[in-house]
């Protein structure tokens, strides 16, 4: 399994804009060094956002479908399954430092956007409860669900702003 | 020939991570952020090619290549954003063609290292060419001339600034064919480790290789991929008529290939603007998905145009049911050609109306096929109405299994 945007390196810097690490879908990245996480277009996708309280370590995590059912199947990308997705990103998070049983987790997404495609999101959104509860990290904070779209941001603070396509924004 | 869609996604996934590698060293240089958004592989004629880069100006360099690989990459940017990229690079404005051949040189090579290894054997890149180019003159020497050539494709899109990149890469024929074909011959062997034979090191490669078991419903006729590459332009095109039917305005199709991508980047080259539209389920051989999206000011006025009296709200219910209606009639033009030519029948579900990011609006479409496949052909039509700006995109996801087996059964037939 790979990461595919896992501590880039930026090289030298140019302006005063704060670095920012983009996840795709399927994807997961880690930020050590105060970077933004953000990920957009979050549909029946889900977002989970995981810090390390102490540390600061923080990763993001943005998740297709909930599970591999069974089908153990090699992908390319190793967020491409809520379960296995969370536990690269923690595993990951591990090895940049994070202590997982300091971790929390702040989640998104998993609308339901469409009637055609049978409640994918709130099933990303249930495996994501599960896998976590699993894991020991508790979920502090979320926004999922609805029919909405959304693009979110996982500061350095440890805060995660979410937008919402309808305008609507807040940080949880 | 036929083409093993295993070996190919092997061949796009190679293509990824050097547009990675290649973004990376850009980065590095220019100091500043760079995204690869998403790699394709086009299936396109000539015409088709020469058609969809109309219009465009872009500056860049191109490298030929040997041994491992033969043919030719072009590392390009859009002309118009010239003066963002040169104020990056080392020297500046005053060193333009000196700066880009540079920086084209050290991305190509990192674009080229991931096939180097994954074929054991060393590329050779030719000292690289600065150029300037109108259209498709953008694109390596022969991709124009054939009637369906492979044409990989990356995009590299700059976080911070408006600096987009892409990579053009067109390998000759001959030892190319050897890859999509599979060496691994006959390309239905299960657990066929790659496409490459030996010396197949490329990391990850083997995962998409290995993907599917059943190998033989996913090698496809090269020839009738083309066929159904013009099918899928002859649907746009019927789209676009249907379009005019019920709107009385003049449209035309600006852009429709048949392409074969990570299923999962497709969300992202729809993009973030919000966008309103219809999407379909299609049923049959093959079934899969067909999304009408518009950006919100283009919906609101194809929606008025077909509305006796201006709606209350730009993209409110009656602006729905018209889109509804338009995307009923879009939909029918879009697949009727397909069920004719493959033998099969296709039927769609009725529309599903979305208003919404439109990045957001395909991810669930996206996941749903994701539990069968990472890669997917994808076709995207852009039909542009006269009259009015107003401009959609139709995103066609079928089934890979699916189709493959329908084309295998067109080529016999």
């Amino acid at each position: 399994m790979t990461h595919r945007s896992v501590s880039r390196d930026h090289g030298s810097r140019i302006g005063a804009d704060p670095r920012r690490i983009k996840v795709g879908v399927g994807e997961l990245a880690v930020a050590t060094d105060g970077e933004t996480l953000t990920t957009s277009g979050l549909g029946s996708c889900v977002a989970v956002a995981l810090v390390d309280t102490r540390t600061g370590v923080r990763g993001l995590l943005h998740a297709m479908l909930p599970t591999e059912d069974g089908r153990k199947r090699p992908t390319a990308r190793a967020g491409k399954y809520v379960d296995s997705g969370i536990e690269s990103l923690v595993a990951a998070l591990r090895d940049a430092g994070a202590d997982p049983e300091r971790l929390r987790a702040r989640v998104a997404g998993g609308a339901e956007m469409l009637d055609l495609t049978d409640a994918v999101g709130p099933r990303n959104v249930e495996r994501v409860e599960r896998c976590l509860d699993a894991a020991g990290v508790p979920i502090v904070a979320s926004d999922v669900g609805k029919d909405v779209g959304r693009t979110v941001q996982f500061a350095a603070d440890g805060r995660l702003a979410v937008r919402a396509a309808d305008g609507f924004e807040r940080t949880i | 020939m036929r083409v093993d869609v295993r070996a190919l996604g092997a061949c796009n996934r190679l293509a990824e991570r050097g547009a990675e590698q290649a973004a990376g060293a850009l980065a590095s240089l220019t100091g500043t952020d760079l995204a690869v958004e998403v790699t394709g592989a086009s299936v396109a004629s000539g015409e088709d090619l020469a058609e969809s880069f109309a219009g465009r100006e872009s500056i860049g360099v191109s490298v030929g290549l040997r041994g491992g690989l033969e043919g030719e990459a072009v590392l390009a940017f859009d002309a118009a954003h010239a003066d963002a990229l040169l104020s990056l690079l080392p020297g500046g404005q005053g060193m333009e063609r000196s700066a880009v051949t540079e920086v084209g040189n050290i991305a190509l090579g990192g674009f080229l290292d991931g096939w180097a290894n994954y074929l054991g054997k060393a590329i050779d890149m030719t000292p690289p060419q600065y150029f300037e180019a109108d259209g498709a003159a953008v694109l390596p020497d022969g991709a124009l001339a054939g009637d369906g050539v492979f044409l990989f494709e990356s995009q590299l899109d700059a976080t911070a600034t408006d600096l987009d990149f892409s990579i053009y890469m067109l390998p000759d024929s001959g030892p190319f064919r050897d890859l999509i074909v599979g060496k691994s011959a006959p390309a239905a062997a299960p657990g066929a480790k790659g496409a490459g034979g030996a010396g197949a090191t490329g990391a990850g490669v083997d995962d998409t290789a290995t993907e599917a078991n059943d190998g033989r419903a996913t090698a496809i006729p090269y020839e009738s991929l083309s066929t159904f590459a013009s099918l899928a332009k002859q649907g746009s095109a019927n789209a676009a008529d249907n379009i005019g039917m019920m709107t009385g305005l003049e449209t035309s199709v600006d852009v429709s290939r048949l392409r074969f991508v990570p299923l999962a980047d497709v969300p992202a080259e729809v993009g973030t603007e919000p966008h309103a539209g219809t999407v379909f389920e299609l049923q049959g051989e093959p079934s899969g998905y067909l999304a009408i999206l518009f950006e919100e000011e283009s919906a609101a006025q194809i929606a008025a145009s077909m509305l006796p009296t201006e709606p209350d709200e730009p993209l409110g219910g009656m602006a729905e049911n018209a889109l509804c209606e338009l995307g009923n009639v879009m939909t029918s033009g879009f697949i009727d050609g397909w069920a004719n030519v493959l033998g099969t029948s296709i039927s769609h579900s009725p529309p599903e109306f979305v208003h919404d990011i439109g990045a957001s609006a395909m991810s669930p479409l996206v996941a749903k096929l994701s539990r069968r496949q990472d890669y997917g052909f994808i076709i995207d039509a852009t039909i542009r109405t006269e009259g009015i700006q107003a401009q959609c995109d139709v995103y066609a996801l079928p089934d890979e299994r699916e189709l493959a087996a329908a084309l295998g059964r067109l080529s016999k037939s």
